[in-house]
């Protein structure tokens, strides 16, 4: 098989395992007061996808990412997970939640529960696991994550990095089919910036539905099927990697790319 | 100087000089800290001078010309005008302890002592499990058990099931503590073992166990029916006795109401956050004599005629609510210094709001406050005193009441001093336990 035979074959399976939207958004728009942060947004994430968001600071990407698992609420439109529309029904929300998992900037680790403790509280108390079961689950995803040795520190014994690994491990623990990253490598010191973007690369590998916002565009590049740039709170340009980084359309958009490239 | 040769040039650390004469040791901590210039010696000379006239003059007067055994305050003055009179406090000791409680039942309060020392002594056992659980046995069934003990009479059945299930729990609990201890497994493992269980399903488990704990329960109902020891009522309560009940309820319900009342305050749900609010504020802006008043005389206007309130049981309300409102600002405290993030990684995983809390946003908020909470139980249990205004008996009431006393007349400064050591134990005590819960649950978490 040529190099273009397997990549015709590739974008098959692809396309196959696409037909399936996970994540819709419709005509999504929310203010912060008088603010709008987010303007008509109309997005569809198809299962198994990668999608990373970049865009200047304060164009809404993380307010978009958290209106998934509905840390913010949005006004108008309609977002839907799995089929199931957000709105004010805590049961969706408790359900969809523990169906997404997500993974912030500042890790926002329990500091009062030990590695172990803090990947297996919720699979306990959320899907009511027993705790045998929850820590072999656990300490799998913690060896996947490759920090198994750190299970009983607390998390203010790790650095940076081990942090971030440890919260990836966390979300997973939720067997969640989607995950949602917020600027997941930018409190981290740069060496430890590739110890959590190769945790990120096996994850994508095995076929998770993420959606990623970062500035990494050496991970977006690598791993995504679609980039999308925001900028003050629309979606300006989405496309595949090769064409967003070699044949940009928008001004926004070259412009963007060349500050944070010529860095 | 000139020295180029590239072996001579690189740095060679010199041995460490031993530390000069008189820097170490007891000496050298005197020099350094006590003589290091005038001003300093003629500090520390005046301040040990004065340490050790008031030590000399409280030795001199309180042993060396106490008296130990007299009569009555007569026959101290005459024996030893200038000493302390203990005699009186030796006389009076009961008092102090039980107030006017009968002599020959005053084993049930120290029965109900000797049992909650039993009770919450496994909190600091190692190895064994379900600590959190004996620990709020110990403020919700206790109560009841202890109430009935201290004050005795008729039972309804309601009390005879709480007093049973009181002492169930009481049983249960150390038979597991023994189980933990003796073979390594708790109690609850041995049971579904006993019963065939342990291989059934996980949700099949909790019936074996509430039939064990209905069962013992029937048994104790039964057996208990007949103990009835005789009423004491709640006017001949009295002293330190008095003094901790009061105090010991107030504690226990302060910061379970606490906690309610400051999530209450942080509610989205308006009428939830604007009644507590009211009540905090309101009870927070008045002083706790005026609640205590306020409960004494108010109270009864509220309630059907027929009800006739027992006076204790009014002031402890009274305390109780005085000691929430304050709680409650402290936990909004705490609250205020978790991060957002904490909140939101809960609730990204799916926890509800009230696992979110209880599990990761109170454990830590609590561990924050611990100064503030207990220096708060030390400010109720002194301000407990303040019931002896509406006429209960606690210590400092009775203490007072010496004086008056017609064998005893005038003598106050040595039930006073006495009291004051009471006090002083109880609140340096707490104080002492509080530095060491910070500095052990603080241990874990060295950075943030
Ligand atoms: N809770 C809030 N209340 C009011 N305004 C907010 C709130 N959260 C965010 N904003 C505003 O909304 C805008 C978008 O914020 P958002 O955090 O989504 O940006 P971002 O694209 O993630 O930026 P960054 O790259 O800096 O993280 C910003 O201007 C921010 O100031
Ligand atoms: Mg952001």
């Amino acid at each position: 098989m040529s190099v273009d035979e397997m990549n015709v074959a590739a974008s098959q399976i692809k396309s196959q395992v696409q037909n399936e939207v996970v994540i819709e958004l419709v005509n999504v728009n929310k203010w912060f007061g008088e603010f709008h942060v987010l303007k008509d947004i109309n997005l569809s994430v198809y299962k198994g996808e990668r999608i990373v968001i970049c865009g200047p600071s304060g164009s809404g990407k993380s307010t978009l990412i958290r209106c998934i698992n509905r840390l913010e609420e949005h006004q108008k439109g309609d977002i839907l997970v799995n089929g199931v529309t957000l709105d004010s029904n805590l049961k969706n929300i408790d359900a969809i939640r523990g169906d997404v998992g997500m993974v912030f900037q500042s890790f926002n680790l329990f500091p009062h529960l030990t590695v172990l403790e803090n990947c297996t509280l919720a699979p306990i108390w959320v899907k009511n696991t027993s705790k045998r079961e929850a820590e072999e689950t656990a300490m799998h995803y913690l060896t996947r994550v490759k920090i198994p040795e750190q299970a009983a520190k607390y998390p203010g014994q790790l650095s940076g990095g081990q942090q971030q690994r440890v919260a990836i491990a966390r979300s997973l623990c939720m067997n969640p089919s989607i995950m949602l990253f917020d600027e997941p490598t930018s409190a981290l010191d740069p060496e430890m910036i590739s110890e959590v973007l190769d945790v990120m690369v096996g994850l994508a590998e095995s076929g998770m539905t993420m959606i990623v916002v970062t500035h990494e565009m050496g991970f977006a590049n690598k791993v995504a099927d679609r980039i999308i740039f925001m900028d003050q709170g629309e979606i300006v340009e989405q496309n595949v990697p090769a064409e967003f980084f070699g044949n940009p359309k928008s001004e926004r958009t070259k412009l963007f790319l060349s500050q944070i490239l010529n860095h | 100087m000139a020295n180029l040769d590239a072996a001579d040039t690189t740095f060679r650390p010199k041995p460490n000089l031993p530390p000069p004469p008189n820097t170490v040791g007891a000496v050298g901590w005197m020099r350094k800290n006590l003589f290091s210039s005038v001003l300093n010696t003629l500090l520390t000379l005046g301040a040990m001078w004065l340490i050790l006239s008031v030590a000399y003059t409280l030795f001199d007067w309180g042993v060396l010309k106490a008296v130990w055994v007299a009569e009555n305050r007569r026959e101290c003055l005459d024996r030893s005008p200038d000493g302390a009179c203990w005699a009186g406090v030796i006389h009076w000791f009961n008092t102090f302890m039980y107030g006017r409680y009968p002599y020959a039942e005053q084993w049930r309060p120290n029965l109900g002592l000797v049992i909650l020392i039993l009770w919450m002594l496994p909190c600091w056992l190692p190895r064994v499990t379900g600590k959190i659980g004996i620990a709020l046995s110990a403020v919700i069934i206790f109560p009841f058990l202890a109430g009935y003990l201290f004050a005795g009479g008729e039972k309804g059945l309601i009390l005879q099931i709480l007093v049973s299930a009181g002492i169930v729990t009481f049983i249960t609990i150390w038979l597991h503590v023994l189980s933990c201890l003796l073979t390594g497994r708790s109690l609850p493992v041995h049971i579904l073992g006993i019963t065939g269980f342990t291989d059934k399903d996980d949700r099949l488990h909790k019936y074996p166990l509430i039939g064990a704990f209905g069962l013992a329960l029937i048994v104790v109902l039964i057996l208990q029916s007949g103990w009835e020891p005789p009423e004491v009522g709640t006017n001949l309560w009295g002293g330190l006795f008095l003094t901790l009940v009061i105090s010991g309820v107030g504690i226990t319900t302060a910061l379970p109401s606490g906690v309610l009342l400051a999530l209450g305050r942080r509610s989205r749900m308006p009428i939830i956050r604007v009644s507590c609010i009211a009540f905090i504020e309101l009870f927070r802006s008045v002083p706790l004599i005026t609640i205590l008043f306020m409960a004494v005389t108010m109270m009864p206007l509220f309630l059907p005629e027929t009800v006739t309130l027992n006076r204790l049981v009014q002031v402890i309300i009274a305390v109780c609510l005085f000691a929430a409102a304050y709680m409650a600002e402290i936990v909004r405290g705490g609250l205020q210094a978790i991060p957002k993030g904490q909140y939101e990684a809960a609730q990204s995983m799916g926890l509800n709001y009230w696992k979110m809390m209880a599990l990761v946003v109170m454990p830590q908020a609590l561990k924050l406050m611990i100064p503030n909470i207990v220096g708060n139980f030390i400010g109720l249990f002194k301000d407990t005193t303040l019931v002896s205004i509406i006429g209960l008996y606690d210590l400092l009431l009775m203490l007072k009441a010496v004086s008056q006393n017609p064998q005893w007349n005038g003598l106050y400064l040595e039930p006073f001093m006495f009291g004051t050591f009471v006090f002083f134990i109880f609140c340096f005590a707490m104080s002492t336990y509080s530095q060491h819960l910070e500095r052990t649950l603080g241990s874990g978490q060295v950075r943030r």
